[in-house]
């Protein structure tokens, strides 16, 4: 026993002196003031952005008026003749903010006042944090609430990308074989090839040498395979890639714009894996309205533009352009959008913006003779969606996109020159293709979550926070005694950092598989301080002192630490990736709770435990 | 206890060990026998959770709802006096607005409080991506612990966490519980926290296997797992308290993950210490392989 006492004295000056070695002058457990400095600036800059979520947020009503809004006393008389009491009023310059406590109050206030607004006035519906004023000026927002807590109307809809690919290869079919008609080249049979693929198949390899030319030279990003007497030609796979994604862009602009009309502004519109489109509208009870807007069909045509010079008759029509310009068209189109296959923009030899644009074999023909006798005359393009108003009935919405000059006879591809800069070709572009209505697109799946059962998963949520905190602390407090509060303050800090973290993160949103990743996390964050006062204790065993043993005990912890965080880290990462909404949620709790467990864990607790026992020489104290 | 502990710890870890082996094939029999009861998420169709006046009975919306569906109905009581929730395949074709004015007959006041139609592709497709996901999981954590361990130290962990994961999805599998996405999410987590149950443990063996060279691998065991038996109580029992905070007032929404997380956190302790360091005498792990120096400790 003696002698076992004597080599553990041995072996903890030995380590004395191998500390004192490696640290220099540097005194043990000891950490600058600059260090202290961060960590407090860090705690309370998070712990202060955690705060707006305390009185979190309300659902308003945004009001832009064209001419003198009315007066706050007129606006809540209004909205209590129909009892609706709101709980804020606003009014600056021509806008006005409504605040209330409930979204029913808000849906039932929003009809009320959509019948007293004029055409021109713009209402949008939102959430309003509710914290003190200067919160908000400094940039302090609320925890974003997904749908599963706050209720809402989410969608996911599948755009056809195959089917409009089969539309665009069917057409180049047609052309193709147009060109054969044309060159006379008998024997030459050109047809579909697997879902978008041709076949040019022909006895004469001269005849099928000149086919194949032209479809090169028409369609260079295809590919073309011989075998004996047939030829096959693909479209590369950049090809395919390169429709699917402006597919897709085409689709989510055209949703965008259109729930930004519904007057959500807090809609979510993001691209899910290869060809699905995730529509998220918070706040909204009604999927019905929302289905028809997002199911509303659109269409494009081009229009015979009238000169102001020509004489008016019974067929003109108006339409205003972006700028609210009238333009009189001749009511009948020339063509209409479903002869569009394709649409790109690009550069002219100026460095202009420029569309591309591909029409099918019959569109071809028709532009073809309309051109030919319209050389030097305007020609407008025209976008008309067709949409459900409030009362769900059809309404036919027409807006003049752009307006060109015929410079030339005009075939199956022409191009719009003159749309302005590259990024203006490009919108007209989506326009074009949006107008084309390639892609079918499907809703495939449907969630709709009441309010009340959003408020409730809150409720429980957190319920399940604090009785797991609270047991936690009591817990830690019991067991290790002093070290246990370090621990239990870097606990509680740990979970305000992390609730501040996630208001900050743009695009972090909090659902309720994300509040069981905080409580997860309050069970793990405690693992880094246990694991560390283990080790301490350990060598406290071992006969050091207090200070050395803090020292060695979380030298000693700390790769263990990093091991378990790490592989923790890695599968928050391959949820994150998975990219599903309440999941997303989940990872990112997890993750980021990984993140300030280590900070208040490690770095906190240190900085605590240095202050209070770093000198601490005593051997034996009790932890 | 400590020393009752101490005195039997290698007992304790074959016999648990194989205790563990009987589970993994119980739970493997289930899957095969029962399978997994795939939620909405996986498998699409429509799910309908309804507040109707509490007066109504299961037998009155099956006859009411009838009409529209013939059988394929599953109605389930909710949490609370009046709630139902109501499930179709996707096959069935039924619309939500049909089945809110068929019950508007029964009750007069239908409150819809929440709705969801996944259709069987999004299900599939969910299916593939989290079988996916999950491999991906795996192979990541499996390069880090070869570069962190040495393989026969690595594969005691592997085996620990494929014996926490087999055995969660045979518990869903022998109650036919609903597995849904959270369940999912659940069972990445447990990935996580089995892995760091038996890293812990892992390390103290790697360190011992250093220091102590010339001491059995089994015994380096039995010190490792004895060393750090405080934490590993200490960590789970947290874990478990804030898990069951979830499970007693998570309400329903979480009461699945909750029921998940709270059999992966047990079996991960347990796994940790039982196959999760027998694996390696097994493949008889020497403290030769952890000389000279580890990578880690080098500068």
């Amino acid at each position: 026993m003696s002698k076992h006492s004597v080599q553990n004295k041995a072996a903890s000056s030995k380590a004395v002196r191998k500390s004192a070695n490696r640290k220099g002058a540097k005194r043990l457990n000891h950490y600058s003031a600059w260090k202290y400095l961060v960590l407090v600036v860090t705690v309370i800059l998070l712990a202060v952005s955690a705060i707006p979520t305390w009185y979190g947020d309300k659902p308003a009503i945004q009001i832009q008026y064209d001419q003198t809004p009315p007066t706050v006393e007129q606006t809540a008389q209004l909205l209590r003749s129909h009892d609706i009491e709101a709980s804020k009023i606003t009014t600056t310059d021509n806008q006005s903010v409504m605040v209330f406590d409930s979204e029913n109050d808000q849906s039932v206030a929003r009809k009320v006042l959509a019948e007293s607004l004029s055409k021109s006035d713009q209402i949008t519906f939102s959430y309003v944090s509710i914290a003190p004023d200067w919160m908000q000026k400094v940039g302090f927002e609320p925890i974003k609430l997904g749908l599963d807590l706050r209720g809402g109307v989410q969608f996911l809809l599948s755009v056809d990308v195959d089917q409009a690919f089969t539309e665009k290869r069917d057409s180049m079919i047609a052309e193709v074989q147009q060109y054969v008609r044309e060159q006379k080249l008998r024997g030459v049979v050109v047809k579909p090839s697997g879902s978008n693929g041709i076949q040019i198949q022909a006895n004469n390899p001269e005849r099928r040498a000149s086919v194949v030319n032209y479809v090169k030279k028409s369609y260079p990003s295809w590919q073309v395979k011989r075998s004996d007497n047939v030829s096959k030609v693909t479209p590369a796979p950049e090809e395919v890639q390169q429709f699917t994604t402006l597919t897709l862009q085409q689709n989510l602009k055209i949703m965008r714009d259109r729930i930004e009309e519904l007057g959500i502004t807090e809609g979510l519109v993001q691209r899910q894996g290869e060809h699905n489109i995730r529509i998220e509208l918070p706040g909204v009870q009604d999927p019905a309205q929302a289905k028809q807007v997002i199911g509303a069909t659109a269409s494009l045509a081009f229009h015979e533009a009238k000169s102001p010079s020509d004489a008016r008759t019974s067929r003109d029509f108006v339409v205003n352009d972006e700028n609210g310009n009238p333009v009189r068209l001749n009511k009948k189109p020339v063509i209409t959008g479903e002869h569009i296959v394709d649409a790109r923009a690009s550069r002219d030899e100026m460095g202009r913006g420029q569309v591309n644009i591909s029409l099918d074999h019959a569109g071809g023909k028709i532009m073809s003779d309309f051109s030919a006798k319209h050389i030097g005359k305007p020609m407008a393009t025209v976008y008309r969606e067709y949409q459900a108003n409030a009362k769900g009935e059809s309404e036919r919405h027409d807006k003049v996109i752009s307006v060109a000059t015929i410079q030339s006879q005009l075939g199956t591809q022409f191009r719009i020159t003159g749309s302005g800069s590259i990024e203006e070709s490009q919108q007209l572009a989506l326009l074009l293709r949006a107008g084309s209505l390639t892609a079918p697109v499907s809703i495939v799946e449907e969630r709709t979550i009441g309010a009340s059962l959003g408020a409730e998963n809150i409720t429980n949520g957190f319920a399940a926070l604090a009785l797991g905190m609270g047991l936690t602390l009591t817990f830690m407090a019991l067991w290790y005694r002093r070290l246990g509060w370090v621990a239990n303050v870097a606990l509680v800090s740990n979970m305000l950092c992390l609730l501040g973290l996630i208001a900050l993160v743009p695009g972090a949103v909090l659902t309720l598989p994300g509040i069981a990743g905080l409580v997860l996390t309050v069970g793990m964050a405690v693992d880094t301080n246990v694991l560390i006062f283990e080790r301490i204790k350990d060598k406290m065993a071992e006969g050091r002192s207090f200070a050395q043993s803090i020292d060695l005990g979380f030298d000693s912890a700390l790769s263990t630490i990093m091991d378990a965080n790490i592989t923790t880290m890695i599968t928050a990462v391959v949820l994150y990736s998975m990219g599903n909404g309440p999941i997303q949620g989940f990872a990112l709790t997890l993750g980021l709770g990984l993140l300030t467990s280590m900070f208040t864990g490690i770095f906190a607790s240190r900085a605590i435990i240095n202050l209070i026992w770093g000198q601490d020489a005593r051997r034996g104290v009790r932890v | 206890m400590k020393d009752l502990m101490k005195k039997n710890i290698r007992k304790i870890r074959y016999v648990t060990s194989f205790v563990s082996i009987a589970l993994m094939v119980i739970s493997v029999a289930f899957m095969a026998v029962r399978g997994i009861n795939l939620g909405l998420d996986f498998t699409g169709g429509l799910v309908t959770e309804v507040q109707l006046n509490s007066d109504v009975t299961n037998h009155q919306i099956r006859d009411q709802l009838s009409d529209i569906s013939g059988n394929l109905l599953t109605v389930t009581k909710g949490g609370e006096d009046g709630r139902w929730i109501l499930r179709y395949p996707t096959t069935s074709h039924v619309e939500s607005s049909q089945i809110e004015q068929q019950l508007h007959q029964l009750s007069p006041q239908v409150n819809v409080i929440s709705n969801s139609v996944v259709g069987a592709q999004v299900g599939q497709d969910l299916v593939d991506q989290g079988g996916l996901a999950m491999l991906v999981c795996m192979l990541c954590i499996l390069g880090y612990l070869c570069f962190r361990f040495e393989w026969r130290l690595a594969s005691g962990s592997l085996l620990a966490l494929l014996h926490d994961v087999v055995l969660v999805l045979g518990f869903f599998a022998a109650t036919q519980m609903e597995f849904n996405l959270t369940v999912f999410a659940a069972i990445l987590a447990i990935i996580g926290y089995s892995l760091n149950d038996s890293i812990i443990i892992a390390d103290r063996i790697r360190e011992l296997l250093v220091s102590k060279p010339n001491v059995s691998i089994e015994e380096n065991n039995d010190n490792a797992i004895i060393a750090t038996f405080s934490r590993t109580m200490v960590t789970s029992g947290t874990t478990l308290i804030t898990v069951g905070a979830l499970w007693l007032l998570g309400g329903e929404a979480l009461a699945a993950f909750a029921t998940a997380m709270f059999i992966g956190i047990l079996s991960g302790t347990w796994s940790s210490i039982s196959i999760g360091t027998v694996l390696p005498e097994w493949l008889k792990l020497e403290s030769k392989h952890y000389l000279p120096v580890p990578v880690d400790n080098a500068p």
